[in-house]
């Protein structure tokens, strides 16, 4: 639990990051380090997104699944690492 | 007024007509009175008065001008009083949290009742679900077994991503190049690359021993001795490093209860890590589990070790390998991996019977599981082997003036075998050079002003070997250039001592761990690091000539002695 708090406290401060949120399987966040409005815009959007994503790669091949998710913007990078039951999405400004 | 409008000329006459019409005076000597107070009307200060006045008396007459009160005022300009009121939280979020809440009352307003309390009720759940989460389910969750694989995993590959900053969408046509990092160093001879450190972990600590990963060239195994700032943290860490990505933070840590003196990757069993402690303890820590802690050791009783452990590696092929490991009581035992309760086999290595012998480094030459080379703290140099009938302590060696700190065993393979060379470091400020074959040293490095403490041929070129001493300095010697001085010399910054010099498999990088617990790693120039085709020839005419001065001191020795 210590170890979970720690990682996500340096996964936080690393350069750039602008906010880190964990949603569970249904896209309610469970641990988040924005306002309230913000993650649960975030978490329900993206978690939508991340379901299509899996199925369009199930889709094409149904042996292979989604690993990791990177949505590349003008202004921030958003990185969703899907598992079957949770996502951890880290927002970061790349240009710091 | 009377006096002022006389003067102006214009005679109390006409009034008097109009009062003959209206008044009947008596008398026309009372006339000048009448007309006074006849004239009395015109003068009335009412201003109606006046304007009816002088209307009728617009017969050609033309206007009657009369005094006007000028009367000044000053308006002040109208004060807009306007509030602005200041709100706690966000005025977006306000307005947006209240307009759902609005949005979701106004609309069951018009309906039934019944409907109204559903939208409200739904709403709060939907409110609530997340808090009911959060709070009651929060610890369950984030405690459950799936959470931390998923989030060991998860975090490890954002660490990574989080790290690199390759921009896929620079534009060179619109901006000037940014200034690349790293200049180019193509031609220098030892360019630092990666330094390791971690705050919590390796602040503090001492690197015992450093090792790269033989399957993965890119993972690199440093252990720590104890903290003596945080008495509550763990004595023993183990860190594993990935060169190949830009974090900074270890790819696994690793703990155990008692200072880790030696740490080596499992060579068979890619995920197993095996480290030897100052208790005496080899631990074994698996990356596969989650946990940081070991999952298997040895247990601490005469069986097995009860010295420090300086000493691990694995030794055989495949199907047939063995751990081996000593202990500074001269204790050496064979283990199986698979196995860890007791060793499989104990050796005591003692010397003419009576002396044990206290290792402080070993090695086994390149192919061979039997024989092999342990230097001791009071700096005499041994072979052993371990089975057969002669098995424990063969040969002794000169050996050094001090506590032999590292041992290497040639292993650059190639057109000749050079596995019969070996060298060792020493405190006594010098490296030697050895062969199997003879008890008396080969050569002598005297270069170093301070205890070296590390030593080791490269993998891939005969000639060339590293040392590390207690001043910073770390060392490239290449025999076929010159062996009075090292053909390639770097000072680590801040001059901390550097316990340990270890190449990577593929003979380009150098990593060196030091007294603060920092790893550095070092690129190796070409020019120095890659042998070419000839240098094994090269090095047999290096040899002879070391023999030949050899024998020609002795001589010389042998004959002063004489005379």
């Amino acid at each position: 639990m210590a170890e979970v708090e720690e990682t996500l406290k340096r996964i936080q401060t690393h350069k750039g990051v602008i906010g880190t949120i964990v949603v569970n399987a249904e896209g309610i966040p469970i641990r988040t380090t924005l306002d309230n409005s913000t993650t649960v815009q975030y978490a329900g959007l993206l978690h939508q997104l991340t379901m299509k994503a899996r199925s369009t790669v199930r889709d094409l091949d149904p042996q292979n699944d989604l690993t990791f998710l990177r949505i590349r913007s003008k202004k921030h990078e958003i990185m969703v690492a899907p598992d079957k039951e949770y996502l951890l999405i880290v927002i970061q400004n790349p240009s710091e | 007024a009377e006096a002022l409008l006389q003067s102006m000329g214009i005679s109390p006459d006409i009034p008097n007509g109009k009062d003959t019409h209206t008044h009947t005076p008596p008398h026309s000597s009372a006339s000048e009175g009448n007309n006074r107070g006849n004239v009395m009307l015109p003068w009335d200060p009412d201003p109606c008065a006046l304007q009816l006045h002088s209307d009728s008396e617009l017969l050609g007459q033309g206007f009657r001008l009369g005094m006007a009160k000028v009367t000044q005022v000053d308006f002040p300009p109208k004060e807009m009083v306007s509030y602005s009121k200041e709100t706690q939280t966000p005025a977006d979020t306000q307005t947006h949290t209240q307009a759902k809440p609005e949005e979701e009352m106004a609309d069951p307003k018009p309906a039934e009742d019944s409907q109204e309390e559903k939208a409200d009720e739904e709403e709060k759940q939907e409110e609530v679900l997340p808090k009911e989460l959060t709070e009651e389910e929060k610890m369950h969750l984030l405690n459950s077994e799936e959470f931390m694989a998923f989030f060991d995993r998860g975090s490890r590959i954002v660490e990574r991503a989080l790290s690199e900053r390759v921009d896929v969408c620079f534009d060179y046509s619109g901006r000037d190049l940014e200034d690349r990092e790293g200049e180019m160093q193509a031609g220098a001879k030892m360019s630092l690359s990666r330094v390791f450190s971690d705050e919590r972990w390796s602040k503090n600590r001492v690197v015992t021993c450093l090792d790269w990963s033989p399957q993965y060239p890119e993972l690199l195994v440093a252990s720590y001795n104890s903290n003596d700032d945080a008495p509550h943290e763990p004595d023993g860490v183990a860190l594993v490093w990935n060169m190949k990505y830009k974090k900074t933070t270890p790819e696994y840590t690793f703990h155990c209860q008692s200072a880790v003196m030696s740490a080596a990757f499992a060579r068979f069993h890619p995920n197993l890590i095996v480290g030897g402690t100052y208790s005496g303890q080899i631990v074994l820590w698996d990356n596969r589990s989650n946990k940081r802690t070991s999952v298997q050791r040895t247990p601490l009783s005469a069986s097995a070790h009860t010295h420090p452990v300086y000493c691990v590696n694995v030794v055989g092929t495949e199907n047939a390998h063995n751990l081996i490991s000593i202990s500074t009581d001269g204790k050496m035992c064979s283990w199986n991996l698979d196995m860890l309760s007791q060793p499989q086999d104990s050796l005591e290595l003692v010397f003419k019977q009576s002396k044990a012998v206290a290792v402080t480094s070993m090695a086994f030459p390149l192919g061979d599981v039997n024989n092999f080379v342990v230097g001791s703290e009071d700096g005499s140099l041994y072979t052993a082997c371990r089975h057969g009938s002669k098995a424990g302590i063969s040969d002794v060696f000169d050996g050094h003036h001090g506590p032999v700190t590292g041992l290497s065993c040639h292993s650059a393979g190639g057109p000749v075998d050079f596995s019969h060379l070996f060298i060792s470091a020493s405190f006594d400020w010098t490296v030697k050079l050895w062969t199997t074959k003879s008890t008396r040293p080969l050569y002598l490095f005297e270069d170093s002003c301070d205890y070296v403490y590390d030593v080791m041929w490269s993998p891939t070129h005969p000639a060339l070997f590293a040392c590390v001493d207690g001043s910073g300095r770390l060392d490239l010697w290449n025999l076929n250039n010159d062996t009075e001085v090292p053909s390639a010399s770097v000072v680590v910054d801040g001059s901390p001592a550097l316990n340990r010099v270890r190449w990577a498999h593929s003979g380009r990088e150098i990593a060196t761990g030091d007294s603060d617990g920092q790893v550095l790693v070092y690129d190796v120039g070409e020019k120095i690091c890659v042998p070419k085709a000839d240098e094994w020839t090269r090095f047999v005419h290096t040899l002879v000539e070391i023999n030949e001065n050899r024998d020609e001191g002795d001589e010389l020795a042998a004959q002063r002695l004489l005379a």
